[in-house]
């Protein structure tokens, strides 16, 4: 980041951070879920821009496209399947409300003085690492590579010479998606015929 | 100097205790399934922050991009805890699901 | 070939009743008690087997020229007519080998004959020690044997113990085949309608009482009953065909077994299983001798065989028991003058491992004492002769086959077919024994009032003769009498299964009496056999002499003038001669006292009179047909067929008498004597029927009072010279006091021991239970109940809410970072 964008970053990072921090505190204030839900998106997206604010346009794209594009969907998919009714309230005691309120200050206050206590070490100097050999913040080539376990972003001539790809990892992720998604199916999927003796059992 | 790493980690903060406080307050099961993202989301935020700011580099973006798809799995997942769950019960309210009380 | 001939056929009349008690005891029968087909299978069997016996005597008496035969029709003498009978011997086998036969000869003892090996293809061997005229012995006046033998079957080797089955073949086995198996056919054909009473699904058993009072039923045995005799047959013939003594005691312990089940054939009776364990532990005692005397044969000559045994090329490898005592000139066996030692050493076949080896003579004596303790057991001579009148508990066609006819002499077989190795100390304890058994028995017989009783002392009276020959050097009279007694005995007993059966299954003499109008053909048939037994002649008629000496004229003849011929040559032993002359007369006397009590006079229980009827026809022609043998199977005598072939092949030694310590008579001497010996028997005889007739044929004195005024002889008698009380006495009153002391021992002692160190445990386990109930159960419940508390007291906090948990987990993690940061600050 050169100087000339430095006050204009520094103005997207303030708003957007802004954003991202009230809609989080909305989420948490709503009474509804499709509040809830709206306000998720807007911290979210935020969250995406701050991302491509810190030159991880990749990870921005994905947060935007998975997240917001999918989860979120989801999300609203559930709380469509599961609403008996619209704007459907169930309200917590405000003594829960409180305390809650009082143990995420305490926990706030906990972080942010941990935060004050580490000694963070200074960043790189020169050329950030990530973005060699590419525009500022477009990482999509190197974590492609990284995860077909190739390291072009790596000096590997100083004896370090074991991959540090992310090829197996990579894999379990890929088989664990699947097995996700066989889980889900199933445990989604309609069970009327048990469900409905094991219902009046409870009942 | 305010987009700091500091900065970037008070975000983190801030959405990660929002999401505690959530899934701490929400009875909506959907609402604890959001704190749930809210929190990987602040941990997110702290992974891409050390991405750009330390020397962490490209392997904190990895771990991100991990912690997405990992969340994306879990939220379809919990998702359909949650239906089966309303399936079950004919409500998401959690404080129904108290039958392993002690 | 002739072996080969004989040994097949043989082997068929063995094994067959083997075949047939298979199917007999497996067969099914179980299922239709009332089906004969058992019976009849026997009866196939058997009868088969006594056709191939007699067609195996045939085969051999062609193979021999009848020479056996024929030459006592041409000399009075046995001996004198043997010179020329070389010519007579045609038999191939024996050109064949001449020129061996005399390299033989000449090598070895004179006593030894030619050998002529004949070879058959395929792994059997047969060795046929064939009987040569010897031309260049000439003076060798007398017959050699004629033996086949062979190995069949090899059962086991350990190390350099051979267990074969082995066949040995010579004129006395064919003749005790032939005897067998005729004997028993008759007895087969004779039971089916003795035991057709068993042939019901419920047999009740008149004399067998269970504990309520009620007589036992149970279903028919019939086809048991044959199963039982089949094996017993095949027993018996294996015993006569075996060629080895080892293989002789297998046969030996099956025929005990067979007789065991046979007397305990109502086994619901008390008195018929006492009986079958009384005669099966009593022939073990004997069978413990015959053990020791196979052990130091085996020892010692290393080999059971009786025969050689031949490689395929025909040379001889071993010889046989036989060949290996070495005898002198004399007939005696040789001693070696320094060591006093006996030389194993086979005459026919040099043998350079065995030519050094020797053998004590006293242990010569104990093997041989050994194997004849064997022989008193199973043919119940003095001192183990009291199982076999008990032994009459079993159906009568048991007591006539097994108990009289071919179990019993299978003992004097025995001692007959193994007489080479006895000694002449063992021939005297034979006679002696003999002696004393023929006595005691025909003393008994005398007051015995059951009608088997009385057969069954005679029976051992009878053996007791037998025995008394062959120890008195007359092998042939002995064996002669073996067969005659065969069938005169069988005759008899049949006789009185038939008068049982008709009359209902009593046997008490006492209450018959007239039975001869009732049951003819029983009543003069038995006369027959009685006549026989008694050797009752008519002297003086030279040319009807032969019609009225019945089979037990000429075969007692035989052995009185043997005991005669021995006590001249030994006048120390002159109880040899008088005792048996005067138990002849005993003989006669009780046979014809049975006689006079069953069939003649008036009767005496009317009701068993008017009940009892003649047997069937299937009875009373076995009946016909022994009576027949019983009276001239013994034609001509000593120089009738069947004397000549008996002794066809007896062991060469002995025509010629030993001369010794005891001087054993040969048969010159034993011809000398013989017509004061027939006449002094013949008087003996006479006067004892005389002596019956007058007390229970004419009746003219009661023989009631004599028992009066000699009642203590009478009782002694009665109770069988106290035998059993002797035995009761000296062995099993011991017994009882060792095994009373044993049980108190065991009461008092181990029991006292055992009851102390119960004791002890059930204390030490009651403080071992109160420490377990306090200490350690204590301990247990304490941390049991804490956690159970700690469990309580912490189950409020689980409230199962969600939320409140994450509640709790934000509240530690604050409580966390609160306490890092207060201690450690900065």
């Amino acid at each position: 980041m050169n100087d000339s964008n430095l006050l204009g970053g520094q103005l997207l990072f303030a708003i957007f951070a802004l954003a991202t921090c009230l809609s989080a505190v909305a989420v948490v204030v709503s009474q509804t879920v499709v509040r809830m839900a709206f306000w998720l998106v807007i911290s979210l997206g935020s969250t995406a821009a701050l991302f491509f604010l810190a030159d991880a346009d990749f990870i921005g794209a994905a947060q935007l496209i998975i997240y917001v594009g999918g989860t979120l969907i989801l999300l609203v998919f559930g709380v469509m399947l599961t609403a008996s009714s619209p704007y459907l309230k169930i309200k917590s005691s405000p003594g829960e409300t409180i305390i809650g309120g009082l143990l995420g200050l305490l926990f706030m206050f906990a972080v942010f003085s941990s935060l004050q206590g580490v000694e963070w070490p200074a960043p790189p100097t020169g050329d950030s690492a990530v973005t060699a050999g590419s525009p500022e913040g477009n990482t999509l080539r190197p974590l492609g590579l990284a995860l077909l376990g190739a390291r072009p972003d790596l000096d590997l001539h100083d004896g370090d010479t074991l991959s540090t790809g992310y090829l197996l990892p990579f894999e379990i992720v890929s088989v664990h998606l699947l097995v996700v998604l066989i889980g889900a199916a199933y445990l989604a999927r309609a069970k009327r015929k048990s469900a409905a003796p094991a219902e009046g059992l409870e009942s | 100097m305010i987009a700091g790493l500091q900065a970037y980690l008070l975000v983190g903060a801030v959405l990660f205790v929002c999401g505690v406080i959530c899934m701490a307050t929400k009875r909506n099961g959907i609402g604890v399934l959001m704190g749930v993202e809210l929190v990987l989301n602040g941990a997110n935020v702290n992974f891409i922050a050390f991405s750009k700011y330390t020397a962490l580099g490209l392997d904190a973006q990895i771990f991100a991009l991990f912690v997405i798809v990992l969340a994306a799995a879990e939220a379809a997942v919990a998702l359909a805890i949650a239906l089966n769950f309303y399936n079950n019960h004919l409500t998401i309210d959690v404080d129904k699901a108290n039958r392993l009380k002690g | 070939m002739t072996g080969e001939t004989l040994r097949n056929l043989l082997m068929t009349a063995w094994l067959l009743p083997l075949l047939g008690f298979a199917i007999e005891i497996f067969g099914g029968f179980w299922g239709s008690r009332k089906s004969r087909v058992a019976a009849w299978l026997a009866v196939a069997c058997i009868a088969t087997g006594f056709l191939c016996s007699a067609s195996a005597l045939v085969v051999w008496g062609n193979a021999t020229g009848w020479r056996v035969i024929a030459h006592d029709e041409h000399h009075g003498d046995e001996h004198h007519g043997d010179e020329h009978h070389g010519d007579e011997h045609h038999g191939d086998e024996h050109h064949a080998a001449d020129s061996d036969a005399h390299a033989a000869v000449n090598m070895k003892s004179r006593n030894d004959q030619a050998t002529t090996i004949g070879m058959e293809p395929g792994n059997w061997v047969t060795t046929s020690v064939s009987a040569d005229g010897n031309v260049a012995d000439a003076d060798h006046s007398h017959d050699a044997p004629t033996v086949y033998s062979g190995t069949l079957y090899r059962l086991a080797t350990f190390g350099g113990l051979e267990l074969t089955l082995d066949y040995y073949i010579d004129s006395l086995t064919l003749v005790m085949f032939t005897m067998v198996t005729f004997i028993a056919t008759c007895i087969h054909l004779f039971a089916i309608g003795y035991m057709s009473d068993e042939l019901t699904d419920e047999y009740v058993d008149h004399f067998a009482h269970l504990s309520d009072g009620h007589h036992v039923h149970r279903p028919g045995r019939f086809y048991r009953f044959f199963a039982f005799l089949s094996l017993f047959c095949f027993s018996m013939l294996g015993l006569v065909l075996a060629g080895n003594i080892f293989q002789v005691f297998i046969f030996w312990e099956l025929v005990g077994i067979c007789s065991f089940l046979l007397i305990g054939f109502y086994t619901e009776r008390k008195s018929a299983s006492d009986a079958a364990n009384k005669a099966f532990i009593m022939n073990r005692v004997g069978d413990f001798g015959f053990l020791i005397g196979l052990m130091v044969l085996w020892t010692f000559f290393g080999t059971f065989k009786f025969g050689e045994t031949t490689d395929l090329s025909g040379h001889v490898v071993e010889a046989g028991l036989f060949q290996m005592l070495p005898r002198s000139e004399g007939g005696d066996i040789l001693l070696d003058e320094v060591s006093g030692e006996v030389l194993i050493g086979s005459m026919t076949a040099p043998n350079p491992e065995n030519s050094s080896r020797t053998i004590p003579y006293s242990l010569l004596i104990v093997a041989g004492l050994g194997v004849f303790a064997g022989c008193i057991g199973k043919s119940a001579q003095f001192p183990l002769q009291t199982w076999l009148p008990d032994a009459m508990e079993g159906p009568t066609p048991v007591s006539a086959l097994v108990h009289s006819a071919t179990m019993v002499a299978a003992g004097v077989y025995l001692t007959g077919r193994f007489y080479p190795m006895f000694t002449q100390e063992v021939l005297l304890t034979i006679a002696y024994v003999g002696c004393i058994t023929l006595f005691v028995a025909a003393t008994i017989a005398v007051v015995a009032t059951d009608i088997k009783k009385v057969l069954a002392y005679s029976t051992i009276s009878q053996l007791g003769y037998m025995m008394l020959g062959l120890g008195v050097f007359g092998w042939g009279a002995g064996l002669f009498h073996l067969v005659t007694h065969a069938f005169f005995k069988s005759l008899m007993f049949l006789c009185s299964g038939s008068v049982i059966h008709g009359c209902h299954h009593e046997q008490e003499m006492p209450k018959m009496g007239g039975l001869r109008h009732k049951m003819p053909i029983t009543a003069w048939t038995m006369l027959v056999g009685v006549v026989a037994i008694s050797g009752l002649a008519i002297p003086g008629l030279v040319g009807l002499s032969s019609f009225f000496a019945f089979s037990g004229f000429h075969s007692k003849d035989a052995v009185v003038a043997t005991a005669l011929a021995f006590v001249e040559a030994n006048p120390a032993h002159f109880l040899l001669f008088i005792v048996p002359l005067i138990t002849a007369g005993i003989t006669a006397f009780y046979m014809f006292r049975l006689w006079f009590y069953t069939f003649a006079g008036s009767p005496r229980d009317q009701h068993v009179y008017d009940h009892c009827h003649e047997s069937p026809a299937i009875m009373t022609l076995p009946l016909l047909a022994l009576s027949i043998f019983a009276a001239y199977c013994a034609w001509g005598g000593e120089q009738g067929p069947l004397y000549g072939l008996i002794t066809g092949d007896q062991p060469a030694y002995i025509a010629h008498g030993i001369a010794g310590s005891v001087t054993l008579p040969g048969h010159d001497a034993v011809h000398e004597v013989h017509g004061t010996a027939g006449i002094l028997a013949m008087l003996a005889a006479f006067s004892g029927t005389l002596v019956a007739w007058v007390l229970y044929g004419a009746g003219w004195i009661n023989p009631g009072e004599i028992q009066k005024q000699l009642s203590g002889v009478h009782g002694f008698l009665i109770n069988k010279w106290h035998f059993d009380e002797l035995y009761d006495s000296v062995f099993m009153r011991p017994m009882h006091i060792v095994g009373k002391f044993c049980a108190w021992f065991d009461r008092t002692i181990f029991d006292g021991i055992l009851h102390g160190a119960a004791k002890v445990t059930v204390v030490v386990s009651r403080w071992d239970r109160l420490f377990d109930e306090t200490v350690v159960d204590g301990f247990v419940n304490v941390i049991g109940r804490a956690t159970h508390s700690a469990g309580l007291s912490l189950k409020t906090i689980q409230t199962g809410n969600l939320r409140q948990y994450v509640m709790f987990i934000v509240a530690g993690v604050v409580a966390l970072f609160a306490v890092v940061l207060t201690t450690f600050p900065g």
